[in-house]
């Protein structure tokens, strides 16, 4: 059951195509990844998910309906582009922007103090927002989305800028919200997040979705020949080897496509043959950012040609 | 339009605005800064003649000499030591000869000028002035009475006119003008009514000018800030911007009222009882006018201004975009400005009842004379379109223009987002 369904959105600026024909479903209860690189189409999907841009064609149909007013103020969103009023106190801050989503009086009042305990901000709740240090904004910036209960976040590259503590704080919330059963949509260009915090994705590139489905299927099927290997030694003997595909070098890890999945016994037993020394091999696995890579990663001829759907 | 969202707006506008410093301030201090224009103005004007004029006045009549003689001493800036006076008599041939010998005097500034009175001024009121600054008004006006005054007395002299005959003839015309109105009672009018018009167009222009200068900061730091794209996920473009204007708008209108309390105390009370010249004949009813008035003037204009912030995302360049704005504005303050001397002036009449212009123009005219009733609805009706008018058009490109940043848009640009389906 999809909680949020997106049909043939269309959008263009003047002769630029930002979103061609993108539809995608999210599923209730999920956590949902929308990657891509910067400038690939994921804001200006994000905005018309919002009714903030109207798109040139195509629907977003939340629970039924069409969406409106009534999504708004079920939703949280964290856009991109962060920002509040300078001026405002911490406490003013949240109030407002619960009062616009619907929520006022002193129920919503003590889940602000509650919230503002629970990430150290009670001390500061009387400051204005500018005094505040930028770590302390981007809570602040955070609880005004999740302040009113939404049933539905919408975060647009919610890790951008984040310091370590408070990329885990967010994390931990997001995880605590799932478990809450609200349905989570996140953007962002860093697949090691998505990889670990989403179960469903849709990939975009140039304005059209290049991959979409959820995590485990298209792991599994873009890892069906594929090693991912650590190690120390030369394995430069595989180049051009018989049986590999190709080789890629993502860094921390190597990954090894196979031309069949029965040679990956025999590529173990070459490696050892060859003194390399192995710290992890992995078996049909494959990291989000190397199927990225491989999609997206060509010039643009490829990747029409690379296009998939539905996975 | 208007619903709980827009009312969450236009109650945040009005608690921060109303309890701001800025706010208090400012409506502190604009009667302090009217009052003191005024006090200044007397002051310079004062002080011009204050300035010690050093004069010599010749006359070929020693008769004369002995008169104006007494006639300066008598007078307030002889007494006062504003003006020195020494006197000296001359013929006509001679003058010359005296300018010239005092010439460096006279450039020093240690003599101001030399007054001659020659014999024929007895016939013709014809005087002479030698000066670096010949025509010293402020001077004249001054020493013109005493001077006339003294020619008369000299004039009248050899013939047999009684005082009285003589104190009439001296006597000048002394005009008092009088309002004719619809109502019976004919009054007799003071300055009371152009100062509260002059009041009224001042009031407006600078409300006008401070309000939407207000809200397009607002609009362009919300807008560079971010801050717009949380707030479009809770509510539209539409509610945001009617809160807002609502907001500022209300804020206003508290703001002139508390400005025009002493009038409203003035002409509502028997308490105090103000000079005739003074007298105001205003009702309450041109007070209320000017405040419904001011708010759909402000509605009106407060569009446009935060139309302009959105189309820029800093306030350099709003600023110098919003001339178009800061034009209407201002021309119609002049018209109203210049009506002050002429109320029948026939531009002030056509621009009471012109969009735009009518909101500054109108409460001006009223004030000093009696607007037929049909040019009255009217005004009011222009009023009431423009503003149906400009609202939509304006929220219009401030939905479009409020999430574009990058560079400055073309007028071509910001007509073409008049057509974007949004």
């Amino acid at each position: 059951m999809n909680a949020l369904e997106v049909h043939n959105l269309r959008k263009t600026f003047g002769s630029i195509k930002a979103v061609d024909n993108i539809s995608f479903g999210v599923p209730e209860g999920s956590v949902f990844g929308l990657i891509g690189r910067n400038g690939a189409g994921k804001t200006t999907t994000i905005r018309m998910i919002m009714n903030i841009y109207l798109p040139d064609s195509g629907e977003v149909i939340f629970r039924g309906a069409k969406i409106g007013q009534d999504f708004r103020d079920k939703v949280g969103y964290l856009p991109e582009e962060r920002g509040l009023y300078k001026k405002l106190k911490v406490m003013e801050t949240l109030l407002y922007f619960a009062e616009l989503k619907g929520k006022t009086g002193k129920e919503i009042e003590n889940k602000a103090y509650k919230y503002l305990n629970k990430f150290e901000l009670y001390d500061r709740r009387n400051s204005k927002l500018e005094d505040l240090s930028k770590g302390n904004q981007q809570k602040v910036q955070f609880l005004t989305t999740i302040l009113h209960s939404p049933d539905f976040l919408i975060l647009d590259e919610p890790f951008a800028g984040l310091d370590p503590i408070n990329t885990n704080l967010l994390k931990e919330i997001i995880l605590e919200l799932k478990s809450q059963g609200k349905v989570i949509i996140f953007s962002t260009h860093l697949m090691d997040f998505a990889e670990k915090m989403c179960d469903h994705l849709a990939m975009i590139d140039r304005g059209k979705i290049i991959l979409n489905g959820s995590l485990s299927e298209i792991k599994s099927k873009y890892a069906q020949r594929n090693v991912s290997l650590n190690y120390s030694g030369d394995i430069s003997f595989l180049r051009n080897h018989p049986f590999v595909e190709k080789i890629e070098d993502y860094g921390n890890s190597t990954g090894i496509r196979v031309k069949d999945n029965s040679y990956i016994q025999q590529l173990l037993r070459l490696l050892i043959d060859n003194n390399v020394t192995i710290n992890k091999f992995s078996a049909n696995e494959i990291s989000l950012h190397e199927i990225f890579i491989e999609l997206a990663g060509k010039d643009d001829t490829n990747i029409l040609s690379k296009e998939v759907n539905n996975v | 339009m208007f619903n709980r969202r827009t009312l969450a707006v236009v109650k945040r506008e009005l608690r921060t605005r109303l309890l701001s410093k800025s706010f208090i301030l400012m409506t502190t201090l604009i009667p302090v800064f009217l009052f003191g224009v005024i006090a200044v103005q007397t002051f310079i004007y004062k002080y011009e003649g204050d300035e010690k004029a050093v004069l010599h006045v010749i006359s070929e009549s020693e008769e004369i000499i002995s008169d104006l003689k007494s006639a300066f001493e008598e007078s307030d800036y002889v007494k006062s030591g504003s003006i020195k006076v020494s006197f000296n008599a001359s013929g006509r041939e001679l003058i010359m000869d005296y300018v010239n010998s005092i010439k460096k005097d006279l450039l020093d500034d240690k003599i101001t000028g030399i007054v001659f009175i020659p014999k024929d001024a007895l016939k013709d009121k014809k005087l002479e002035y030698y000066s670096k600054n010949p025509n010293n008004n402020s001077l004249f006006n001054k020493i013109r009475e005493t001077i006339n005054k003294v020619l008369m007395d000299e004039y009248f002299a050899g013939r047999q006119l009684s005082n009285e005959e003589i104190l009439f003839a001296k006597k000048n015309v002394d005009f008092s003008g009088f309002r004719v109105s619809k109502e019976d009672k004919v009054e007799e009018e003071g300055v009371g009514n152009q100062i509260v018009s002059f009041l009224f167009t001042f009031l407006l222009y600078f409300s006008l000018i401070f309000i939407g200068t207000i809200i397009m900061r607002a609009v362009v730091e919300e807008k560079n800030n971010k801050i717009v794209e949380v707030l479009l996920s809770s509510l539209d473009a539409k509610e945001l911007m009617t809160g807002k204007i609502l907001g500022m708008s209300i804020m206003g209108v508290i703001q002139m009222t508390i400005w025009l309390l002493p009038v409203i105390v003035l002409i509502s009370s028997t308490w105090f009882m103000l000079p005739p010249e003074f007298t105001l004949t205003i009702s309450l009813g041109h007070v209320g006018y000017l405040l419904i008035n001011f708010f759909i003037g402000l509605v009106t204009y407060l569009g446009l201004f935060a139309a302009v912030g959105a189309m820029f995302d800093n306030d350099q360049d709003a600023q110098s975009g919003v001339w178009p704005i800061m034009i209407l504005i201002m021309i119609p303050f002049f018209i109203s400005i210049a009506m002050q001397s002429n109320p029948e002036n026939q531009i002030a009449k056509i621009t009471s009842m012109v969009p735009f212009f009518s909101l500054i123009v109108m409460p001006a005219r009223m004030t000093i004379i009696d607007v037929p009733a049909w040019q009255f609805i009217l005004s009011f009706a222009v009023n009431i379109a423009t503003m149906l008018l400009i609202f939509p058009i304006a929220g219009k490109i401030y939905r479009v223009g409020i999430l574009r940043t990058g560079k400055k848009p073309s007028l071509g640009e910001i007509i073409m987002w008049l057509k974007y389906k949004y």
